[in-house]
């Protein structure tokens, strides 16, 4: 109901009823009501007499009405009012708060920008803040990420580069300390993006019973925008590597169009796609398939081109710091029994720069094949059996070996080199793999992604299986084998069968199947690839036994790479986030300069347990080149967790290297990078966000305002046990209401009569 | 559901010597991990085809020796192969005998070709003399033109996957070898272990010439046949396939 016909209907302002207290000021109610339930039986009485000439509908109706006439006369006999409390004119302060974002430029109300829209109404010679000052002493202040008092005379910017409502709601509280304080009118579009939440300074406002009034600039939802809202990455990626970034985009006003999400790479394109919105739904999820070439620290800037009808084209585009490793990461690979699967993997990865496969092939009982070690000692004696031996690896692939094998400790390690160490581990496809090795009931048993089923007998199942991949794995980075997505399903179509000794129908809860194999003979599909997150590390079952086939069948051109690309690609994902014993990560890669920044470090020792006790030191390049260190300190919640701070002061890139050493000896370095850069973040989620405000209101005990509604303010102000008040009693009795009601009664109970003839 | 095994002969096969296919009575009904495919080629013999000496008595023997000395999952089976049959590719390892005589036509050499650069392993054996090299040479030069023969020393990996074998023996043929004779035929005196590789330096091609693994394989169980010419032909034999599963 609107504001105006509230109280002309019901005489006062809302905020009267929804602050004051109900009570009657009539006199003896108890018998005032008494005698009302008396009136009423009388009346049922002297009704129920003419119950056989007018019928009993008739008499239930007229006594119905007779008795809500007689309740309201002794409602407003009983004298209703609300008690509230009330300022004392020129005794109390106000405070007057004016977002001095960015986001209040946006002229999304009309001709003027959302900012000149609230200084007009609240500039101290508006007449809004004249009224107020009949009643207040009134302190304007403005805000973005920090609060400050306002020069009455002197408009705001509105260059702020962030809002903070709750460190400006804080400031404010702390600053009118010792004053009677009535309360505080907050000017703003809500459109909070700090990193803290309101709830603490509203629990601060709350218990010291400090009404906050907040007025609301701009739309709550733009008719033409579109947003790239958040871009999921990784942090890094080895060089080569295909990798997958996820875009997030809002549109409005947009349905049913095609856009053209466009990836930069430090400036230049390095791909794009075309995205079409789907109809009635605001959000979309693209995914980009991009390739990590050069190694070091690159800006990678994904944008859609503004629309010449849109309302804000600062948000179309985000970037992400990516750093690409060069390093060569060692993967084992363990096969039970010789296989031309080890022949053709080495194959498609002898020259890759950036993995280096070890192998260990026991050829016979007790006897082994080691191909790529990098000395004689390195798997003398077999598998490894310590986690130290293990842990060096980054990944680990078991091929056709039983579980039998191993000794309950190499099991038991190589369960913790995925849970502990957050090494990636891939299970091949054999005659000695999954159920038909034994691995039910063994540590790896969880682990492994799939479903075990019961174990054929040696030799007593084969599938020849066309393999496809599911939704989520056509759009997986490692496994596009073209450049573009649609050629990539094409190709997974065209690549010949291979087989699989393994019945494997299911994957685990939490698991993704990426690879599905359709049986050439009939019958369920079968898991091909499957993978889970297990503890800190990742595992992979791939089924089949013959992937070499994708590189020695006949319908495989010679000059075709296809066998090659999957497996570096395979091989990278494997290892992709696997932890060094000193790892180092920031919870964004840009900032705005002057914006904290807070580094984690992770630090372990050779088994990749935590370490508590060493030195990490951060040593921070700016842009300039200078060097700077910051002590990181245990954070106590974590073993081997350290954190430290520190803010970029200029606009440029930051190399972030953490080391670490304990008891004198180097455990190791990690680095990482960031962007301090003039961000547009208030262009970002700029939508008025009436959600926060009206919680604002509705916590303290104000009210919530727009544009349209802010008249009302002026008034409802007053209403405030805050500061210094007086308690004033507001008559109800006489309400229009109450007297619209009873002639409405009366008019009823004629109108029945006279349809009966009864008048 | 178990697959067939590829094994048959097309029994179109004009190069199959008929006394040869009644032979295939050795059938292993499981899908294997390594088959030890013997290549059928066109020679210049008129009467019977080179690529069948010893065949399949020598293939099966040593197949027995192969599955009890290393845990490789084989086909106790012969299996020979057209080197003209899209199918080759499906076996990486290939092995040739009587090559001195060897005479390809041109699908056989575009096979070849295929199944050598895509990742297939070819050893060759039981030839002999300067003749039947200059044949075989003339022969595999015109498969790979681009990659030369060459000498494989004895510290090279595929005399080292296994056993290690430290010096390259002279097999006889059974009937020298029984005799206690010359262990050379033709002029061949010297053995030799040659090969192609490619440029990451994989061997394509093992060439063991002037000397014949085969009849060491098929005689092994002859108590006149010397054991350290079965004994040497195996070792160079399982290593060759190690090589071929591993390289």
């Amino acid at each position: 109901m609107p504001e105006s016909l509230f109280t002309a209907l019901f005489k006062y302002r809302p905020i009267v009823f929804e602050n004051g207290t109900f009570a009657f000021e009539g006199g003896p109610w108890p018998a005032m009501v008494f005698a009302g339930l008396a009136g009423a039986v009388v009346l049922g009485a002297m009704y129920r007499r003419q119950r056989d000439r007018v019928g009993t509908r008739m008499v239930w109706t007229l006594t119905g009405i007779r008795v809500a006439v007689l309740a309201l006369l002794l409602f407003a006999l009983l004298r209703p009012a609300l008690v509230i409390s009330r300022v004392i004119p020129g005794e109390n302060f106000l405070a007057v708060i004016i977002d001095d974002s960015r986001s209040m430029q946006l002229a999304d109300e009309g001709i003027q920008s959302r900012g000149q829209n609230a200084y007009d109404a609240f500039s101290p010679s508006g007449e809004a803040v004249e009224q107020l000052g009949e009643r207040f002493t009134v302190r304007h202040y403005r805000f973005s990420d920090v609060a400050a008092r306002m020069d009455p005379g002197l408009a705001p910017s509105f260059q702020g580069r962030s809002t903070n409502i709750g460190a400006a709601l804080d400031y404010v509280r702390r600053d009118l300390t010792g004053v009677p304080l009535a309360g505080m009118v907050l000017v703003s579009d809500g459109a909070d993006n700090a990193d803290t939440t309101v709830t603490e300074p509203l629990l601060q406002l709350k218990s010291r019973g400090i009404p906050v009034y907040t007025v609301g600039f701009g739309e709550e939802a733009f008719r033409k925008d579109i947003e790239v809202t958040r871009i999921e990455a990784p942090n890094r990626v080895l060089a080569g590597s295909a990798f997958a970034v996820d875009v997030m985009i809002d549109q409005r006003g947009f349905d049913g169009q095609t856009v053209t999400l466009v990836a930069e790479e430090d400036g230049i394109i390095a791909g794009s796609r075309s995205i079409t919105f789907g109809r009635g739904q605001p959000g979309t999820t693209a995914r980009m398939i991009l390739v990590a070439e050069a190694p070091g620290t690159h800006d990678y800037r994904f944008s859609i081109a503004p629309a010449e009808d849109e309302q804000v084209s600062a948000n179309n585009a985000q970037s992400v710091l990516l750093s690409i490793e060069d390093s060569r990461e060692r993967v084992l690979y363990f096969e039970g029994e010789p296989r031309f699967e080890v022949k053709f993997m080495r194959q498609a990865m002898t020259d890759d720069p950036n993995v280096h496969l070890v192998v260990l092939q026991r050829t016979a009982e007790n006897k082994y094949l080691r191909l790529g070690v990098e000395d004689s000692l390195e798997l003398a004696s077999g598998f490894p059996s310590t986690r130290e031996e293990l842990f060096a690896y980054r990944g680990l692939i078991l091929g056709s070996v039983e579980a039998s094998y191993f000794t309950h400790n190499q099991l038991q390690i190589i369960e913790e080199f995925v849970s502990q160490r957050g090494g990636g581990l891939m299970f091949l496809g054999g005659r000695a793999s999954f159920a038909e090795g034994g691995y039910a009931g063994t540590p790896l048993e969880n682990v492994l992604p799939v479903v075990l089923e019961e174990p054929t007998s040696s030799g007593d199942f084969l599938a020849e299986v066309d393999i496809l991949p599911t939704a989520s794995g056509a759009s997986h980075s490692a496994l596009q084998l073209e450049a573009s997505p649609d050629a990539s399903r094409e190709r997974w179509a065209e690549l010949p069968p291979l087989t699989t000794p393994n019945p494997l129908y299911r994957v685990k809860p939490g698991a993704s199947l990426l690879l599905t194999g359709r049986p050439a003979e009939g019958g369920d599909d079968l898991v091909i690839l499957a993978t889970q997150p297990f503890g800190r590390g990742r595992s992979v079952a791939l089924t089949v036994q013959d992937s070499w086939l994708w590189q020695m069948h006949a319908d495989i051109p010679l000059e075709d790479l296809t066998h090659e690309r999957f497996w570096r690609q395979v091989s990278r994902w494997l290892v992709s986030s696997v932890p060094d014993q000193v790892s180092v990560e920031t919870p964004k890669t840009q900032f705005s300069p002057g914006e904290p920044v807070a580094i984690q470090a992770e630090v372990s020792d050779s088994s990749y347990l935590g370490i508590n006790g060493a030195e990490v030191i951060a040593t921070i390049t700016d842009p300039t080149g200078a060097e700077t260190t910051v002590p990181l300190e245990w954070s106590v919640e974590e073993d081997g967790e350290y954190r430290g701070t520190f803010v970029p002061d200029q606009l440029g890139g930051y190399d972030i290297r953490v080391s670490a050493a304990y008891g004198g000896s180097d455990i190791g370095t990690s680095h990482t990078g960031i962007r301090s850069v003039d961000l547009p973040t208030e262009f970002f989620g700029a939508e008025r966000n009436t959600g926060l405000l009206r919680r604002i209101a509705e916590e303290t005990g104000g009210r919530f305002y727009t544009r349209s509604t802010l008249g009302g303010i002026v008034q409802d102000v007053e209403f405030t046990d805050s500061g210094r008040t007086v308690t004033e009693t507001f008559e109800l009795w006489d309400m229009p209401i109450a007297l619209l009601l009873l002639l409405t009664l009366l008019a009823a109970e004629w109108g029945v009569r006279r349809r009966r003839g009864l008048v | 559901m178990a697959l067939q095994p590829p094994m048959a002969i097309p029994a179109q096969n004009r190069l199959v010597d008929p006394s040869v296919v009644t032979e295939l009575q050795v059938h292993d009904t499981m899908h294997r991990e390594f088959y030890f495919t013997r290549a059928i080629y066109s020679d210049l013999r008129a009467r019977f085809p080179s690529w069948s000496v010893d065949f399949p008595k020598a293939d099966r023997q040593f197949l027995i020796g192969l599955k009890r000395l290393t845990n490789i999952d084989a086909s106790g089976a012969e299996h020979p192969v057209r080197l003209d049959d899209p199918d080759l590719r499906r076996f990486p390892y290939l092995y040739a005998v009587e090559v001195g005589y060897m005479s390809l036509t041109p699908a056989e050499r575009e096979g070849l070709r295929s199944y050598l650069l895509a990742g297939g392993f070819l050893v060759v054996d039981d030839f002999w003399g300067s003749w039947e090299w200059f044949n075989f040479q003339r022969q595999i030069q015109s498969v790979l033109p681009e990659y030369p023969v060459v000498d494989i020393p004895l510290d090279h990996e595929v005399l080292h996957v296994f056993y290690d074998i430290e010096e390259i023996v002279q097999v006889p043929n059974v009937g020298q070898g029984r005799a206690g004779g010359p262990t050379w035929e033709k002029d061949g005196y010297i053995p030799a272990l040659r090969g192609i590789m490619n440029e990451d330096g994989r061997l394509l091609v093992a060439i063991v010439w002037n000397s014949d693994l085969g009849d060491a394989w098929e005689w092994a169980e002859d108590p006149y046949y010397p054991l350290r010419f079965s004994n040497f032909a195996y070792q160079l034999g399982v290593n060759l396939i190690v090589y071929a599963m591993s390289h």
